[in-house]
């Protein structure tokens, strides 16, 4: 079809977008077949009319040709968008509009073309690994941090369209451009940060600055590309000097570990210690009131007996020596000498005596009063040393 | 009849292939110079549908948009303390003076980025060469990147070339170097690591001492509270004897010492040997001792 037909130039002149669809076809098939009628009308009006229907009918059949040439042709004007796309159209090479979802048609080939561009579909690119984070690629991976450390990072970036027509016009190779930018804008950021910033705390801010620093060139270049999200995948020591830095992990962990034993060493012997001293307390509580009690006991039997003694203190006391003599003379062996008797040698076999008395010595036991014993103080003292000492024998590692 | 339909069909092939040979389009992304025998006609900068002389004269397409230097290699530089780096950048640049482009590079994108990547390696270079390595790393690279980004762009300007951006990507030392900062870092922590751990030693021991030393305390502070309850016990104890005693202290002496005795003579074990002129056994040899009657012989 010839580009100078007026029809032609005027739709390559309309430009606008939505009311060239349909009705604009239709006019546009009236409009060629009243051509055609009228070019057939004449040539059939001016003839000699030897074979009219011949010509007619081969006039129709191209006709016919023409028409389903035209069709298929128009036809090739229809494209399709999805929801996450736009459409680009651009006649003679030149922007004229931007569709959104669903069927459109524009003029074909070659008057407009379309592009279709991915707008909200969330890209990826990985920067420092491929696919999987264990497949590092070591050339993107490591970084120089600012106190001259290398670091081992692993980042990813993802990102949309904001501006389709940026997109398409502005950059050569956009995405590509995207890379770069995250490279050089992580990079100065990583060789801005110390290495413990970059592999502990700053992980987050880090990621937030470069996302802003990328956003920042990319809007420069006018990419229409909008940075949804930079993700720090890893970030860690280089394989060559990972054992290192675990064994420093492993010493924090041991130090906690070494102040915990400590801890539990305290808590262990502390404790014991109180419950050591709660019951020297007792003791010496105890002690009171036994001589307390003791002495009371005994001072009251004392007077009891001296109120008696009083009335009488020949005959008692005459009565108690003896019955206390008794009481020694039947518990006790004995032997008497009379010294005046003879001068000669006296052979006593002691030992004898003594393991004879020993047999019968169970049922000789007598039962006498409580005991007046007054330990004064070294006796518990003692013990608690001893206690104590086998204490810290246990408690020592 | 059938010339008329021929000479439509001729018609319309005719058309177009003069529309062909006249008529050509710029895409939104390019600008076209017209060229009449290497002499350029017209530059075109606006997209859209454009004509020309068939057969005398031709069209060459630029591009348009924002485009890359990135050399894959990273390139050797020396910073002011003979330290190499390795560094890596890309420029973006973009062709805004089309027939200034053509002119002077003869339209050829390969030749432009070999004079750019000329200029923009001597640039680094000398910008590099001023700096030492810490603030190529960090404290300097944005100054560096303008200082860059300034004198190509200044260099480029006769190439009809604008350079929009010109950055640092990776700055890295070379093989043998990273083997000693790594050896480096490895040192660093392993000095981290036995500080850690000696830490954590003397904390345990600090809490150890401690631990020991409230023990003490508190026995020693309970014995002493002890002692002097027992003490107290004993004084009581005391003053109760006394008053008791101190009411007849003779008979007092009597009674304890009958007391003594018993407790001292308990056992069979214990032997007495006894002589038959003591007092207790008076009337064990003289019946009538005790009387008073017949103790005149």
């Amino acid at each position: 079809m010839s580009l100078n037909d007026p029809q032609w130039g005027r739709r390559g002149g309309g430009g606008g977008g939505g009311n060239q669809g349909p009705p604009d076809l239709d006019e546009l098939w009236r409009n060629f077949n009243q051509r055609l009628a009228t070019i057939f009308g004449r040539r059939g009006g001016g003839g000699a009319g030897g074979e009219p229907p011949s010509v007619r009918q081969l006039g129709g059949g191209l006709g016919l040709l023409i028409l389903i040439i035209l069709g298929v042709w128009l036809f090739s004007g229809f494209y399709t968008v999805d929801e996450s796309q736009r459409g680009v159209v651009l006649t003679f090479g030149k922007y004229s509009q931007t569709t959104g979802s669903g069927w459109h048609w524009r003029l074909p080939y070659p008057i407009q073309s379309q592009e279709i561009v991915k707008l909200t579909e969330v890209r990826t690119i990985e920067v420092g690994y491929r696919n999987n984070v264990k497949s590092k690629v070591l050339r993107e991976a490591l970084m120089l941090t600012d106190d001259e450390n290398i670091v081992d990072i692993q980042f990813a970036v993802q990102y949309s369209l904001k501006d389709p027509q940026d997109y398409l016009f502005s950059v050569r190779r956009p995405d590509e451009t995207v890379l770069q930018v995250a490279e050089t804008a992580f990079r100065e950021i990583v060789g801005k940060s110390s290495m413990d910033f970059v592999l502990y705390e700053g992980r987050e801010e880090i990621a937030a600055r470069a996302e802003k620093l990328m956003q920042d060139i990319l809007d420069r270049y006018q990419t229409g590309v909008l940075v949804s999200k930079v993700t720090m995948q890893n970030a860690q020591p280089p394989e060559q000097v990972q054992a290192a830095f675990d064994d420093a992990v492993k010493a924090k962990q041991d130090q906690e570990r070494a102040k915990n034993e400590g801890q539990a060493y305290y808590n262990d012997v502390v404790p014991k210690a109180r419950g050591t001293a709660s019951r020297l307390t007792e003791e010496g509580n105890g002690y009171r009131q036994r001589v307390v009690a003791n002495a009371e006991g005994e001072g009251a039997r004392f007077r009891q007996v001296l109120v008696e003694y009083n009335k009488a203190p020949g005959v008692t006391r005459e009565r108690m020596y003896l019955e206390t003599v008794q009481q020694i003379m039947t518990s006790t062996s004995k032997v008497m000498i009379d010294a005046k008797a003879g001068g000669n040698v006296l052979f006593l076999p002691l030992d004898k005596i003594m393991q004879m008395s020993a047999a019968g010595l169970a049922e000789a036991m007598p039962s006498v009063k409580p005991s007046t014993e007054t330990p004064m103080v070294p006796e518990p003292a003692a013990r608690s040393r001893e206690t104590l000492r086998s204490r810290d024998r246990e408690g020592r590692p | 009849m059938r010339a008329g339909l021929g000479v439509f069909i001729g018609g319309l092939l005719a058309g177009t292939v003069l529309a062909s040979l006249t008529l050509f389009t710029v895409d939104q992304r390019e600008s076209a110079i017209i060229l009449q025998f290497g002499e350029i006609k017209e530059v075109i900068t606006e997209p859209g549908l454009h004509a020309k002389v068939p057969f005398i004269q031709n069209v060459r397409y630029f591009d348009k948009r924002i485009l890359t230097i990135d050399e894959p290699d990273t390139e050797r530089f020396v910073t002011s303390e003979k330290k190499n780096l390795l560094v890596d950048s890309f420029v973006k640049w973009r062709i805004v003076d089309v027939r200034q482009y053509y002119v002077s590079l003869g339209g050829d994108e390969a030749r432009a980025r070999s004079r750019l990547t000329q200029v923009i390696n001597s640039v680094l270079r000398e910008e590099i060469g001023k700096r030492n390595v810490q603030d190529v790393v960090s404290g300097e690279r944005e100054k560096i990147m303008q200082v860059v980004r300034e004198k190509v762009a200044e260099d480029a300007k006769p190439f009809g070339v604008q350079i929009v951006d010109a950055r640092l990507k990776r700055v890295e030392l070379p093989q043998e170097v990273s083997e000693s900062v790594y050896r480096r870092m490895e040192a660093e922590r392993r000095a981290v690591a036995s500080q850690l751990r000696s830490q954590g030693a003397s904390e345990a021991d600090k809490i150890r001492a401690e631990a020991d030393k409230d023990r003490e305390i508190i026995v020693a502070e309970a014995y002493r509270d002890a002692q002097r309850t027992k003490g107290e016990g004993d004084a009581r104890a005391t003053a109760i004897y006394a008053k008791a005693y101190s009411e007849n202290a003779e008979f007092y002496s009597f009674y304890r010492s009958l007391e003594a005795y018993r407790a001292s003579f308990r056992n069979r074990s214990d032997v007495l040997i006894l002589d038959p002129n003591s007092e207790f056994f008076k009337y064990l040899k003289n019946p009538g001792a005790g009387r008073p009657a017949s103790s005149g012989r």
